[in-house]
């Protein structure tokens, strides 16, 4: 028997061990508390919206931001990603993100046609309007440093006047930190708004002691499925 | 207090001292020095992925200047990686991502680390930066089947 074996000293020794260790076991399998990874930093940008206003990174600091990447020519086959944006917008009043502010962000990456004109035309089209969602473009090699260098995008243009890209939206926390990447045309809007709402959640209750544990649900990969 | 002799305290001590040793080393290495175990990137397909997504038309594609990604298929029957040749300008950084359609593969490309199994269903992410000009032959390193040994193929830096 242990307790016959091991005395009280070494008894309370073996629990100060062990109990953190059963501790740390059952925080990391149960996850009781879910983040979104931290991925990297999200590039800097400085660009026109539809309404000539400058749209900068840092306007949208404090603000989690969706972005997708798509030209104002896109016509099918190119794959349509404004009627995700259109759907999430409609569904903002739904999620709970408390005081943080939500925006959408369109970037065009042919800033040689897409002028204010064309832009605002495909912000009518698309449903953007302007102020939750902003549809904006700027100087072509810094939009390649910042699209495809930042937010990994793969673009390129063709001898029709098209361009060759993967479809691609991202999730920008309100530090201006990659949460999340998604790699396809039509990601569900269920899960847009349910990482929106995890980022907001976040934000909103990491203070004091509970910050440790949010911290803890990084370190350990708490990650939603 | 149960007797031991004191031979048997140096081996427990010494076994207690060796666990929490390796334990503060997973954690540095974890944690500190960012050393990671490679995980799945992503999950696909084995019987599409040659046919539709980012493994139909694999190779090379710029970001942005000196920034790449590279998709690399591995096939058994006929035996090699596709594409087989892959040119970067010298300073670039090339992210691999790989995968297999049929049975185990490996990926090794020389002079970098990158030294990893690929997998049908599952891929492979690497990345690694080209400072210096040559070539950087990459290999399969798994016995996957009779046509093994050609599976080759080579990373030119220019």
């Amino acid at each position: 028997m242990i307790s016959r074996v091991l005395q009280k000293p070494a008894r309370i020794l073996y629990a100060l061990i062990f109990l953190p260790v059963v501790g740390i076991l059952v925080f990391a399998t149960l996850r009781p508390i879910q983040v979104l990874p931290r991925i990297t930093l999200a590039p800097g940008f400085s660009l026109l919206d539809q309404n000539s206003a400058r749209l900068t990174n840092e306007d949208l600091r404090g603000h989690i931001v969706l972005y997708n990447f798509t030209y104002s020519d896109c016509a099918a086959p190119c794959p349509q990603t404004s009627e995700v944006m259109r759907a999430l917008k409609n569904r903002l009043g739904e999620i709970d993100a408390g005081a943080i502010p939500v925006s959408l962000v369109t970037i065009s990456f042919d800033p040689d046609r897409d002028s204010p004109e064309r832009l605002r035309a495909y912000a009518n089209y698309a449903g953007a309007d302007g102020k939750t969602w902003r549809v904006a473009t700027g100087d072509a090699t810094r939009l390649k440093y910042a699209l495809g260098g930042g937010f990994n995008l793969y673009y390129a243009p063709n001898a029709d006047g098209t361009f060759t890209f993967d479809s691609l939206f991202v999730l920008v926390d309100g530090w201006g930190i990659i949460r999340a990447y998604y790699k396809t045309a039509s990601p569900s809007v269920d899960r847009l708004a349910r990482d929106i709402g995890l980022i907001a959640q976040e934000a909103r209750n990491s203070t004091g002691a509970a910050k440790y544990a949010y911290e803890a649900a990084h370190l350990f990969l708490c990650y939603p499925p | 207090m149960i007797h031991v002799h004191v031979y048997e305290k140096w081996w427990i001590g010494l076994t207690v001292a060796m666990l929490i040793a390796f334990s503060l080393a997973i954690g540095v290495s974890g944690f500190m020095m960012g050393i990671q175990l490679p995980s799945p990137e992503a999950l696909v397909n084995p019987n599409t992925v040659a046919k539709q997504g980012d493994f139909a038309n694999p190779g090379l594609k710029e970001l942005a200047p000196k920034k790449y990604v590279a998709y690399i298929r591995a096939e058994a029957n006929p035996w090699k990686f596709r594409p087989e040749k892959i040119e970067v300008p010298v300073g670039s950084t090339v992210t691999f991502y790989v995968t297999a359609v049929d049975v185990q593969h490996g990926f090794k490309l020389e002079g970098t680390n990158i030294n990893v199994q690929i997998l049908p269903g599952q891929v492979s992410k690497m990345t690694a930066t080209f400072n210096q000009k040559g070539e950087f032959p990459f290999v399969c390193t798994e016995f996957c089947g009779v046509g093994h040994q050609n599976m080759f193929g080579k990373l030119i830096v220019k």
